[in-house]
C-alpha cells in the first residue's frame, strides 16, 4: 500500500508539473513566463523518465565488498536525465538572450505584441501594406508611445 | 561500416576547430568546410552499393545491443544522411560577415543530420534531434534582425514545447518496455507497447518530432521563419532538414508502433496540414510566405502517405519526399532574390529569363503535371488509398486533388507576374550566378528523372522494402536478450 501511495503521488507530480507547463505556454503571453513554462514542461518530463522505473528502497547500483544489494535501481534513466537536464539549461539559456534580444529590438516582452511587430515587419520587407485589423494601429500606437517613455527614462 | 562513423564525426570535428584553424589561415578555414562535406559525401557514397545487399549495424565502442548505442544504417538511412551532407555542400551559406560563425553551424548541422538519420537508437535519436535544433535556431537568427530574433524566440517556444512531449514519450516507451534500442523495442513492441500506453507514447512523439516536420498544429512558426531567415537556411529546413524529422517518424512506425489509431492520426493531421497549408498559400501576397505555406501543405501529403498501412505507403512517402528534396530548395533560392511582393515580380523575365523559366517547371512539377516527376509522386499516394476503399481515405484524395487545383491557382499567378508585359517601376535583380547555378543543377534534377522514370521507382521501392524489413532490423542488430527493465 505504501508503495502505491508514493508511486500516485510521484506520478501526478510529474503530469501535474507538465500540465502546468503547457498552460503555462498556452495561456500566458509574457515572454518570460513562457519560458519558465518550457521549464516547468521539461522538468516534469524528466521526473516521468526518472521514475519510468523508479523502486522505492533501492539501492544505487554499485557492488560494494562483493554484496549484492538486494534490489538496485536502474541507471540507465538517470544518465539519461542528466543529458535532458543538460540540454534543458543550455536550450533555456538560449531562450533568455533571444528575450533580451527581442526587448531590445521591439521594446516588448508581450508575445501578441512580439508577433504583430514581427508580422509588420515581414510585411514591411516585402513591400506589402499590413491587412487592416480594427485594433492593430491601437496597440501599435501604444508600444511606440511606451517605448518612448522607456528610452527617455 | 566504421567509416559511416566520419560521416557524423568530421563534420562535428572541424565545426569545433574552425576557429582555431581561423587564426592560422583565413584560407584554409573558408574552404576546409565544404572539403570536409565532400569527403564525408564520398564516403556515404563509397559505402551505398555495400548496403544494398545486407544493411549494416555498428555499436559505439563494442558494447552490444542493447546496453551499447547502436548506428543503424539502411540505404533508406543513407540517402538522408546523404542529403544532408549534399544539401548542406549545395546551400552552404554565404554571408559576408559572420562566416565563419555561420559555416560551423552548418557543419554542425550536416553531423547531426547524419547522426539523426542513422541512430538506431530512441535516446540518441532525441539528443540529436535536439543539437540539430539548436544549430537551425543559431543559423536563422545569423541574421542579425530583429525580425529573425522573434521568429527564432517563436520557432524556440514550439521546440521546447515539442521536444518535452517527444521526452515524455520516450519515457513512456521506457517504462513499458525497459529499452529504448530501437530493434529490442521492435521485438518487444507487439508485446507491450499494442495499448493505451503506447499510442499515448506514440502521439506525444509524433507532435513532438513534428516541430521540425511541420506538423499541422504545431507549425505555426514556418511561415515567420522561413521570411525572416536567408534563403539558404529556408531551403536547407524545409528541403532537408523536415525529411529528417519525417525520417524518424517513419522509423518509429515501422518498427514500433503497429496501432491502427496511430494512421489515422496520421491521416487526419495530413489532411489537415494539406488543407490549412494550401489555403494560406493561396492568401499569401509575398513569394517566401506562399513558398513556406505550400511547403507545410507538401509535408501533409507526406503525412497522408505515411497513414496508407503496409509497404506501398512508405514508398509513396519516400517518393513524395524525394521529390520535395529536390524542388523545395530550387524554389528557395529563386526567391532569394524575388522575394518580397508578388506585384512587384511584374515582367521579370526579361532580366531573368532563366530563372523564370526554372519557375515554371518547378510550379509544373509541384502541381503534378505529367509528365513531371511530381504526378508520378502524386499518382502514386493517390491508387494505394482508393484501392483501400475507406470514407477517410476518399476525403484525402479529393483534399489532395482540390489542393492541386489551389496550388496551380497560386502558382500561375506568379508565373503571369513573371510574365507580365508591364514591368514594375522598381528594377529586378538579377540572381547570384551561384544560387541559380543550384537551383538549376536541381531542377535538372527533375528533368533527368523523368527519363529515369522506372530504374529510379525500382530503386525507391527496393529502398522502402528495405527500410519496412522488420526481421532484418533485428538481425543485423541482434540485441542480446538481456533480464529487461527492472533489475531486481
Amino acid at each position: 500500500m505504501d508503495i502505491l501511495d508514493i508511486n500516485i503521488i510521484l506520478y501526478s507530480a510529474a503530469f501535474g508539473l507538465m500540465l502546468i507547463g503547457i498552460g503555462g505556454i498556452v495561456i500566458s503571453n509574457h515572454l518570460i513566463r513562457i519560458i519558465f513554462g518550457i521549464a516547468l514542461l521539461e522538468a516534469g518530463a524528466n521526473l516521468l523518465l526518472l521514475l519510468s522505473t523508479y523502486h522505492e528502497g533501492a539501492s544505487a547500483p554499485i557492488i560494494v565488498d562483493g554484496s549484492v544489494p538486494a534490489m538496485m535501481a536502474d541507471p540507465v534513466p538517470q544518465a539519461l536525465v542528466l543529458t535532458a537536464i543538460v540540454i534543458g539549461v543550455g536550450i533555456l539559456a538560449l531562450a533568455l538572450s533571444l528575450a533580451i534580444r527581442v526587448q531590445r529590438a521591439y521594446g516588448t516582452l508581450d508575445m501578441r505584441e512580439v508577433r504583430l511587430k514581427l508580422e509588420q515587419e515581414i510585411s514591411e520587407n516585402a513591400g506589402i501594406e499590413m491587412p487592416s485589423s480594427s485594433h492593430a494601429p491601437a496597440v501599435t500606437t501604444a508600444n511606440s508611445a511606451a517605448a518612448q517613455q522607456e528610452s527617455g527614462s | 561500416m566504421n567509416l559511416l562513423v566520419l560521416m557524423i564525426a568530421l563534420p562535428l570535428l572541424t565545426a569545433f576547430l574552425l576557429s582555431s584553424i581561423n587564426r592560422i589561415s583565413t584560407l584554409a578555414a573558408r574552404w576546409i568546410g565544404p572539403l570536409v562535406l565532400l569527403a564525408t559525401a564520398v564516403i556515404g557514397l563509397s559505402v551505398w552499393p555495400q548496403l544494398g545487399a545486407a544493411p549494416l549495424a555498428l555499436q559505439w565502442g563494442g558494447f552490444q545491443a542493447p546496453l551499447g548505442i547502436t548506428l543503424y544504417a539502411d540505404q533508406f538511412a543513407l540517402l538522408f544522411a546523404l542529403a544532408m551532407t549534399i544539401g548542406t555542400l549545395l546551400l552552404w551559406p554565404r554571408s559576408a560577415e559572420n562566416q565563419l560563425r555561420s559555416s560551423s553551424l552548418a557543419l554542425l548541422l550536416a553531423g547531426t543530420g547524419s547522426g539523426l538519420a542513422l541512430s538506431g537508437d530512441l535516446f540518441n535519436i532525441y539528443v540529436f534531434y535536439e543539437l540539430m535544433t539548436v544549430v537551425s535556431y543559431g543559423l536563422i537568427a545569423g541574421r542579425g534582425t530583429s525580425g529573425s530574433f522573434a521568429s527564432t524566440l517563436r520557432y524556440l517556444v514550439i521546440s521546447g514545447f515539442g521536444a518535452a512531449l517527444a521526452l515524455a514519450g520516450i519515457a513512456l516507451v521506457y517504462q513499458a518496455t525497459g529499452t529504448l534500442n530501437l530493434a529490442q523495442l521492435a521485438q518487444l513492441a507487439p508485446e507491450k507497447l499494442n495499448n493505451l500506453q503506447g499510442f499515448a507514447a506514440f502521439v506525444l512523439m509524433l507532435i513532438g518530432f513534428g516541430v521540425k516536420a511541420e506538423l499541422f498544429p504545431v507549425n505555426m512558426w514556418v511561415p515567420e521563419v522561413y521570411a525572416t531567415a536567408s534563403s539558404r537556411v529556408s531551403a536547407l529546413l524545409a528541403g532537408v532538414v523536415s525529411k529528417l524529422a519525417l525520417l524518424i517518424i517513419m522509423r518509429l512506425l515501422i518498427l514500433v508502433f503497429h496501432q491502427p489509431e496511430a494512421l489515422t492520426v496520421l491521416l487526419v493531421l495530413g489532411i489537415l496540414g494539406v488543407a490549412s497549408g494550401e489555403l494560406a498559400a493561396w492568401r499569401a501576397r509575398d513569394l517566401n510566405r506562399m513558398l513556406a505555406f505550400s511547403s507545410i501543405g507538401q509535408l501533409g501529403v507526406m503525412f497522408i502517405a505515411l497513414s496508407i498501412p503496409g509497404n506501398a505507403g512508405i514508398f509513396a512517402a519516400l517518393a513524395v519526399m524525394v521529390h520535395h528534396l529536390f524542388l523545395k530548395p530550387s524554389m528557395f533560392l529563386l526567391a532569394e532574390r524575388w522575394g518580397g511582393s508578388i506585384e512587384k515580380l511584374a515582367g521579370a523575365a526579361r532580366t531573368s529569363p532563366i530563372a523564370a523559366a526554372l519557375f515554371v517547371l518547378l510550379a509544373l512539377s509541384l502541381i503534378g503535371v505529367p509528365p513531371l516527376p511530381g504526378f508520378w509522386a502524386k499518382l502514386l499516394v493517390i491508387m494505394p488509398m482508393l484501392a483501400l476503399d475507406q470514407p477517410l481515405y476518399y476525403l484525402a484524395v479529393f483534399v489532395m486533388l482540390a489542393a492541386a487545383s489551389l496550388e496551380a491557382n497560386y502558382l500561375f499567378r506568379v508565373v503571369m507576374k513573371l510574365y507580365d508585359k508591364q514591368p514594375a517601376a522598381t528594377s529586378h535583380k538579377v540572381h547570384a550566378t551561384a544560387d541559380l547555378a543550384t537551383a538549376l543543377f536541381l531542377g535538372g534534377g527533375l528533368i533527368a528523372a523523368v527519363f529515369m522514370l522506372v530504374p529510379l521507382a525500382d530503386r525507391l521501392d527496393s529502398i522502402a522494402a528495405q527500410a519496412t524489413d522488420v526481421s532484418t532490423y533485428i538481425q543485423t542488430v541482434a540485441p542480446q536478450q538481456l533480464q529487461s527493465g527492472r533489475v531486481q
